[in-house]
């Protein structure tokens, strides 16, 4: 079963954050007890889609910004596969935007890990779609004037099955998040994951996220939409890492006839005998 | 013997309900049927029509002038009275009409006062037009009870009553026009939709994506409608972009998929494309072509994406292009498409036009039996299984996730086991490694189609949809003593060379003296292609791209000028 990787030194600097997500999502997998062999790793292209390459499981490393249509193809074709996209901020909510927006009203059970660096490492320092309005680049010479996106946000809004943020510096916390989205079988989950980028990004470093990263109270209730809502427009005033909402809806899965005889891969299979 | 009949009206007006029953009456007679449809990208208020030639030998292709116009609006009139024949009769719905030669007939009021709604000007108007070629009305009347079999015996008999209302509507002196007599034996009937959509299901293809353009959507609606019997899940994806790329999720997932689109959602698909020849994944996309650039005549036909289906994709990596002739051809294509792609790996592009997908003709029995392809998977991987293992034929052993070993794909540069690299030696061993794929698929490429004696004079070279027309124009050249044959391709890549210089010409003593290449673009593409691959040195370009398919009588035309 093990095919070792030819090249297994992870191209990240020293000290990303990177780094503590593989580690994390490594004792997830574990923990939420998914048997690697029927675990699918979908990325585009940038810092964080490198990360499959690190780790053991089925691997789609595909294009930039189309890590959930190639994850979503998968996922229709094997629905018993566990399809986990992980991928960078700039991957999944810029060049795969509009993808993003489907995903959430298509509800199948594809789980996003999004490691948010607020910044375009691969690419050496551009603006992403969540950096903070001000932040200079050498592309935004005078400072970014475009409102960051509020991916929690539009996820609540859409009425995503499963919306959390987690911060790389809080590993136990991670893994709490990337286990419950693991196990999360009512679509479509979102966990953003805030990483800072020790190279690219002098402005949300380690120490600025953990000043402001504070866990949800365990008071919010996670089906209040308007409360989730409320939640994930704090940013400035300090950031709010947890569940935010979570709702029940019928996955795609459930709702293809056609699936309920079996995945098509199994159906193919039985015909072509 | 035959006859064109034309139904013209406004968008909405039922041209081609009226058109429906009419193909399928005489399809029931055993008449061979050619029927195209013209219509403008407005749901209601432009004019559109429904040509339906009608002979007793076989057809393949339309022709310009009409016999009978059937006209639903006086505009129809306008546009469509300088295509008649001299003896032709037009038919108008209306109380009176001043146009010369013209037959003002109420329809509607017909349908209104017999049938009790206006809808059923459909059969009235059928009525009239079986009445003009002097037909009988049982076929129509059959067909009626079998067209509404759903709606109930009512809706039947209220339609009956108006088809025998239209075959009276014209009193003691009904216009009579000569038409071919019936042969008996029914036909069978298919469209290029129809023919791609069977294809398709029959092979096993599990998985569908797509974002509605004319003309793909009739495939992506028709294998909808299989769906559950097939057990096929068709997705509308958010974009052109998404489609490509779920169908490499899914054919990397192990099932087959294909995609169907139009020029203008293949430009978006490009990218997705070069993916798929990079991963090595069987992924196979209909382009349905439509003149462009760009939006261009979204409902008109044309034969001019084919350098672009060549050279899509950043990168250098093989493909096999197929663009069938026939609603029969594009059936067998479909399954072979999606055979060579999981044999070799490699993306396989179907090439077909509004003209091929919309035209309804005679078709042997398409088999709607699931005979699945050979998806060339490995059952039992080894545990140092790598999914770009190096071998001689380029194609390497292919397991898919969900079995012991991990398969691991990369868009970037990779090792055998799929891993990303930077190493220039791996770099150059495993693109000369995909590459090699092509003298495989060459060496399978499907030989071009002669019709027409060895030693003709004159050799009209054709590609995909241009079949019907050629063939047509061959047999009215041959009739006029000219000599003439027709070399139809409907694989355009790979090219053997060497085959096509034999194909070209069997008989070296007796080589074609005059060499036409016809195609539905401005440019002479597929004459620039195999001038490029050798295969071709001089000839004439006979091009049309006014968004419409060319006829027999044109080429033939165009031919014997020259």
């Amino acid at each position: 079963m093990i095919n070792p990787p030819s090249d297994n030194r992870p191209a990240w600097c020293p000290g990303c954050g990177n780094f503590g997500i593989l580690t994390v999502l490594d004792r997830a997998i574990e923990e939420a007890g998914v048997d690697r062999t029927q675990l699918v790793l979908v990325s585009g292209i940038g810092q964080a889609a490198k990360l499959p390459h690190y780790t053991r499981a089925n691997v789609f490393n595909g294009l930039h910004g189309r890590a959930l249509p190639a994850a979503t193809g998968i996922k229709i074709a094997n629905h018993r596969l566990e399809v986990v996209v992980t991928s960078g901020d700039g991957d999944m909510y810029g060049e795969g935007g509009n993808h993003f927006l489907h995903a959430l009203r298509r509800n199948i059970g594809i789980k996003m890990f999004v490691h948010n660096n607020q910044v375009y490492g691969l690419t050496k320092g551009q603006a992403s779609p969540t950096s903070d309005e001000g932040f200079v680049t050498k592309f935004q010479t005078h400072g970014v004037i475009l409102r960051a996106l509020n991916p929690l946000a539009i996820a609540i809004v859409e009425d995503c099955s499963f919306v959390a943020r987690s911060f790389v510096g809080a590993q136990e916390h991670l893994k709490a998040m990337m286990v419950a989205a693991l196990r999360h079988r009512g679509g479509t989950a979102l966990l953003d994951i805030l990483q800072p980028c020790i190279t690219f990004n002098r402005r949300n470093t380690w120490a600025w996220y953990r000043e402001r990263c504070k866990p949800i109270p365990d008071s919010h209730d996670p089906r209040d939409k308007m409360k989730a809502l409320e939640l994930a427009m704090q940013w400035d005033g300090g950031i709010p890492i947890g569940l935010f909402y979570t709702c029940d809806r019928p996955t795609f899965e459930s709702q293809q006839p056609v699936l309920a005889r079996g995945t098509l891969v199994e159906q193919f299979a039985k015909a072509a005998v | 013997m035959d006859l064109n009949l034309r139904i013209a009206g406004e968008a909405g007006q039922g041209v081609q309900t009226t058109g429906s029953l009419l193909v399928g009456t005489f399809a029931r007679m055993g008449l061979s049927v050619f029927a195209t449809q013209s219509y403008l990208s407005r749901i209601r208020g432009g004019l559109n029509w429904f040509e339906i030639r009608i002979a007793d030998r076989q057809l393949f292709s339309g022709r310009e002038d009409a016999d009978l116009l059937l006209a639903l609006v006086p505009k129809a009139i306008q546009t469509l009275a300088p295509h008649m024949k001299k003896e032709g009769v037009i038919l108008l719905d209306g109380e009176s009409s001043d146009a010369p030669g013209c037959i003002a007939l109420p329809l509607t009021k017909t349908a209104k006062d017999v049938g009790g709604s206006e809808v059923m000007a459909n059969a009235v108007a059928a009525g009239a037009a079986m009445r003009v070629l002097r037909y009988p009305l049982d076929a129509l009347q059959a067909f009626l009870a079998d067209e509404f079999k759903k709606k109930g015996d009512e809706t039947i008999a209220a339609n009956r009553r108006c088809a025998e209302a239209g075959a009276n509507i014209f009193g003691n002196d009904p216009p009579h026009l000569d038409a071919p007599a019936p042969r008996g034996k029914a036909v069978t009937l298919s469209s290029g939709t129809q023919a791609v959509v069977l294809g398709a299901a029959s092979a096993g293809a599990k998985a569908v994506f797509g974002y509605p353009m004319t003309p793909g959507t009739g495939v992506l609606q028709g294998l909808a409608a299989l769906g559950d019997e097939f057990g096929i899940v068709v997705e509308q994806a958010e974009d052109e972009i998404a489609a490509v790329n779920m169908a490499c999720g899914a054919t990397y997932a192990g099932v087959p998929a294909l995609v169907a689109t139009s020029g203008g959602g293949f430009a978006l698909m490009v990218e997705g494309l070069a993916l798929a020849g990079m991963l090595e994944l069987p992924v196979v996309i209909m382009i349905g072509q439509r003149p462009g650039p760009a939006t261009g005549l979204p409902t008109r036909t044309a034969q001019q994406d084919l350098l672009f289906a060549l050279r899509a994709g950043h990168g250098e990596f093989p493909r096999a292009i197929y663009a069938p002739g026939t609603p029969e051809q594009a059936y067998h294509l479909t399954r072979r498409a999606l055979e060579t792609a999981h044999k070799f790996q490699s993306p396989a592009l179907l090439l077909t036009d509004q003209f091929l997908m919309d035209m309804e003709t005679d078709t042997p029995p398409l088999d709607r039996t699931l005979r699945p392809i050979d998806r060339h998977i490995l059952a039992d991987p080894p545990d140092n299984y790598l999914r770009y293992a190096v071998t001689e034929s380029g194609v390497s052993p292919r397991a898919i996730p969900g079995g012991k070993a991990f398969v691991i794909v990369d868009s970037d540069e990779h090792t055998e086991d799929g891993h990303i690299t930077e190493d220039l030696e791996v770099r150059v061993r495993l693109q000369d490694k995909r590459l090699r794929k092509e003298s495989g698929l060459r060496a399978e490429a499907l030989p071009p189609e002669r019709y027409g004696p060895e030693d003709a004079e004159r050799l009209l070279i054709c590609w995909g949809s241009s079949y019907g027309p050629c063939r047509e124009a061959v047999d009215l050249l041959g009739a006029e003593g000219t000599s003439a044959a027709m070399l139809h391709f409907h694989q355009l890549w790979p090219l053997d060379s060497a085959a096509v210089r034999k194909a070209v010409a069997p008989n070296k003593k007796r080589a074609p003296k005059k060499i036409f290449c016809i195609e539905g673009n401005a440019t002479g593409q597929f004459a620039s292609l195999l001038r490029t691959v050798g295969a071709l040195s001089e000839c004439e370009r006979v091009l049309k791209y006014d968004g419409l398919p060319f006829t027999g009588a044109e080429i033939a035309e165009r031919v014997r000028h020259d």
